[in-house]
């Protein structure tokens, strides 16, 4: 199974505190870059579903492409590090993106690679549009699924059982590839992805507060010799336009960060209620 | 189980300098025997074992410091998650990065590996020395055991199936190592049997792996007393055909601080069926082989002290950033002045900036040595000259690096602690930990007393005094090509007198040693040491300041390197201006030489 998964570098939530904004633009000085969170649960999901895991050997192939600047090859080689085969970069300027253009550009990606399956993240941290995913299978015209949970293959690889959790409860799909899939953070659990490989009793371990399993020394050395192509938009034969405009950004109002200890559940509950007014 | 957060910090920033910009490692990259290795290769490598060390190791350093170990039913317990980290530990293959590839390691640039070290070290000192002694323990066997130990023994200790310990200390041999006692009886078939009691023996027991290979100084009957006639001898716990091996765990310590380290009590040959093997094929070299393991041990525990320390000066920098106490000192006859961060206060921001300096000193430090050690392996073979200036190099910074480090480490923790406030005395934050576990620092691996012997008694004339020659000529250099700096020009003169001054109390030492004052010299050699450590550090982070400097003037930097040059080139001049000055004052104590404590009756101490 070949499976295309998208990866977006973002600013590190972590340091949300230090973003700076100019106007219409977000300025990116001095910021950390960290591999997409939601990109990183497709990178999981991607990796169980294209291995052995008890034998600890690569089943599929794992093409994995982003759209930045030169610097977001260090966000592929994460990535490669971590078990992926390929890595694709495709030019552009972080500012110049919004999910349209991400779309089509991934689109004409996809038309090169033929993968079986595309695995992205349901968002970008920094973002949050959700929109990039149905976008692209609209322009393949491929099926799409969101907010995945569970996967499992069939034995030609072909045909994809998912399982969607929803306020309603567990909604199981069966789709043809292939199809564009967007996971939620329940598929990192264990026993969540079956690919008629790795023995059902498999136990994959807690990933704790961890979005993707961590890099190995052997996977790092390794990921400095897998192919890496890095393609302008002419190579790719796609002039993207652009449709959001983004005319101002503002930071949100600061937290006061005042913490009141309270006695009993009560005293809260009843706070909830005649303060905050949400009860 | 106590809640498993990490509180394990750093900033990898300063690795990547210290590597490329200022020691220069690319030198040797892409070449044998570094021929896998790039700057990129090396800076994703600390970063994934830093993301390792906050996700693994991190979260159970407070767990194992509240559970402790337990000895039950002879074996030792250790904390919860400590047997998961040790898998996840190996699988990940970071404790043998610097290995040769013949035994899954990658033959990592030992500064990266040293490096790294620091980061598995300061999530969790206590959990690291379980690895950390077995990867010593292994490559003695791999350097002096014959071909079938090598093959026996070397790959499961490398690969996370065996752990390993060193054994040294008993009862009544603890700095003075040839006093050891235990035996050792040939058998006849090349095996010997041993027999005495060994403490303080860290993981002389644990529940990581299936078996544990411990390294045993022993005296085979016969031989001389005192250090030169130990013999080292490889001692399983379980036998190479799966039977017991006779050792016992007869104790384990409770202690002030790593409580998830199992410092254990370990009697072998009790029942008289405690076989052994001789490292190698000739005997009574037992110090000789073990060395080799202590200088690498002793550059570890300088490693766990900067680890330590930096994790201190990170959470200390966080504290000190938001909690808000006082007013600003501009205000003060304001008295409804607004209230501020501590980190407002000037002796605040002075704690902060002298633990700032340290934590980088040392890091500069333990980098030029493993710089050293890379460059060294670049020319192993072909350049005998140059290997001879590296060794020079590393010998006489050795000390240095495990006594400087580790009494600053504790240093720093206090200082840490004092930041905090009330909060840094609590168990809540993590900084009283910190304190605890690195009290040990400057007692195991040899006290730093010994460390400053050492020094001054070995290294200082090594060579007929030619690597501390070419050493103090280096830094002369520098001295020279900088003394005009606009920006340095009183601290480059605070070196230049420092300089002086240790150059003159190496005079004072060898006069001391031709007129046989040896008490003096015994007196003064910590001292000295000190001495030559912030000369050594007032150099290195100086001379990363004209790395900054030049940065800052090109220009064209990000906000976070434009406040990391800064943060460099601050460093440097609080160390050069507050620190280096204490050398001036050092080297006129240690001439005056105040025999005092020589002087004093035992009786005068006070009453028995
Ligand atoms: C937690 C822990 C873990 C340890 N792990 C190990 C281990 O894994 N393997 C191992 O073999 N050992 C281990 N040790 C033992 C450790 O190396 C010794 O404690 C250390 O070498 C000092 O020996 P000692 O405790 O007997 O102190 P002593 O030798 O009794 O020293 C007491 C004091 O006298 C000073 N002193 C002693 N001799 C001299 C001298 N000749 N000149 C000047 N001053 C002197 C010392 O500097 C010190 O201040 C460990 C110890 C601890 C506490």
């Amino acid at each position: 199974m070949k499976v295309l998964v998208p990866i977006k570098r973002v600013a590190d939530p972590a340091n949300a505190n230090k973003v700076k904004v100019a106007g219409s633009e977000v300025s990116h000085d001095g910021l950390e870059w960290v591999m997409n969170p939601f990109d990183e649960w497709s990178l999981e999901a991607a990796l169980r579903l294209t291995e052995d895991a008890s034998a600890k050997t690569r089943t599929g192939e794992i093409v994995v492409v982003s759209i930045g600047p030169k610097a977001a090859v260090d966000t592929l080689r994460e990535a490669m590090g971590k078990g992926a085969e390929r890595g694709v970069l495709v030019d552009g300027e972080d500012t110049a993106l919004d999910s349209n253009v991400v779309a089509q550009i991934l689109a004409k990606v996809v038309e090169k690679e033929q993968p079986d399956l595309v695995l992205m993240g349901k968002q970008s941290a920094d973002g949050d549009s959700n929109i990039a995913g149905t976008k692209l299978a609209e322009l393949l015209g491929w099926p799409v699924i969101n907010y995945a949970s569970h996967i499992e293959t069939s034995d030609d690889g072909k045909t994809l059982t998912i399982k969607r959790e929803l306020d309603v409860g567990v909604q199981t799909l069966k789709v043809q590839g292939p199809a564009v899939i967007t996971c939620s953070d329940r598929i990192l659990k264990p026993g969540t992805i079956k690919n008629g490989v790795t023995p059902a009793d498999f136990e994959y371990p807690d990933l704790g507060d961890l979005n993707s399993r961590l890099s190995n020394l052997k996977n790092i050395m390794a990921a400095r010799k897998k192919p890496l192509d890095e393609l302008g938009l002419g190579d790719l034969g796609v002039e993207p336009v652009r449709v959001d405009e983004y005319v101002g950004f503002e930071l949100p109002a600061g937290r006061s960060g005042q913490a009141q200890f309270l006695e009993s559940v009560d005293e809260l509950v009843q706070k909830l209620q005649s303060e905050a007014k949400v009860l | 189980m106590a809640q498993p957060i990490n509180r394990y910090k750093t900033d990898l920033r300063d690795y990547s300098f210290l590597l490329f910009e200022q020691f220069k490692l690319q030198d040797v990259l892409g070449a044998e025997p570094f021929s896998d290795w790039d700057e990129e290769t090396c800076n994703t490598v600390l970063s994934q074992v830093y993301e390792f060390a906050k996700t693994v190791t991190g979260p159970l350093n407070r767990v194992g410091d509240t559970q402790g170990c337990r000895l039950e039913d002879g074996r030792v317990i250790t904390p919860e998650g400590f047997k998961d980290a040790w898998k996840k530990l190996y699988d990940a293959g970071w404790r043998v990065l610097g290995a040769p590839a013949e035994y899954g390691g990658m033959d990592a640039p030992t500064s990266v590996a040293v490096l790294s070290d620091e980061l598995l070290s300061g999530s969790n000192t206590a959990f690291n020395m379980y690895p950390g002694l077995c990867l010593g323990a292994a490559e003695v066997i791999a350097e002096f055991g014959t071909d079938a130990q090598k093959k026996t023994y070397v790959p499961p200790m490398m690969n996370g199936k065996w752990g390993g310990t060193m054994c040294l200390s008993e009862p009544h041999a603890g700095s003075d190592v040839g006093s050891a006692t235990t035996m050792a009886a040939p058998v006849g078939d090349g095996t010997y049997k041993i027999r005495g009691t060994k403490i303080f023996i860290s993981g002389g027991d644990h529940d990581l792996a299936d078996n544990i290979i411990h390294l045993v100084l022993a005296r085979i009957e016969g031989a001389s007393a005192g250090t030169k006639g130990l013999s080292l001898f490889i001692v399983p716990k379980v036998r190479v055909d799966g039977t017991p091996n006779d050792v016992q765990v007869t104790s384990i310590e409770h202690k002030m601080g790593i409580n998830g380290s199992a410092t254990c009590v370990l009697e072998f040959g009790e029942k008289g069926e405690c076989v052994g093997e001789l490292v190698g094929t000739v005997e009574h070299q037992g110090m000789r082989q073990m060395f080799k393991l202590m200088n690498f041990a002793r550059i570890g525990v300088g490693i766990q002290g900067l680890a330590v320390a930096s994790s201190a000066y990170f959470n200390a920098l966080e504290y000190a950033r938001d909690r808000k106490q006082g007013s600003s000192i501009k205000e003060w006859k304001n008295a409804e002045a607004p209230r501020v961060a501590i980190i407002e206060h000037p002796n605040v921001r002075r704690d902060l900036l002298m633990m700032k300096s340290k934590v980088e000193g040392m890091r500069a430090l333990i980098t030029k040595l493993a710089v050293h050690q890379d460059r060294l392996r670049a020319v192993e073979g072909k350049d005998d000259a140059s290997v001879a200036y590296h060794q020079g190099q590393i010998d006489l910074l050795t000390p240095l690096v495990k006594a400087y480090c580790s009494d600053e480490a504790y240093r720093v923790c206090e200082t840490a602690i004092q930041v905090y406030g009330g909060a840094g005395y609590l168990k809540d934050w993590p900084v009283e930990q910190y304190a605890r576990d690195s009290k040990i620092f400057s007692i195991y691996e040899g006290t730093n007393a010994i460390q400053a012997m050492d020094l001054v008694g070995r290294k200082l004339g090594q060579g007929g005094g030619k690597n501390t020659q070419t050493f103090l000529g280096e830094i002369q250099k520098w001295i020279a090509a900088h003394k005009d700096d606009a920006d340095l020009t009183d601290a480059v003169a605070n070196l230049q007198k420092a300089h002086e001054a240790v150059g003159g109390s190496v005079m004072q030492f060898l006069g001391w040693f031709q007129s046989g004052q040896m008490p003096n010299i015994v007196l003064m050699a910590e001292r000295f040491l000190h001495m030559m450590s912030k000369l050594t550090i007032g150099w290195l982070l100086l001379d990363g300041a004209t790395i900054a400097a030049q940065k800052l003037a090109e220009g064209g930097l990000s906000a976070r390197d434009q406040a990391f040059y800064e943060g460099k080139k601050y460093s440097a001049l609080y160390y050069a201006k507050n620190i280096v000055p204490e050398v001036i004052g050092d080297a006129k104590t240690l001439r005056a030489c105040d025999v005092s404590p020589v002087q004093i009756s035992d009786e005068a101490f006070g009453p028995a």
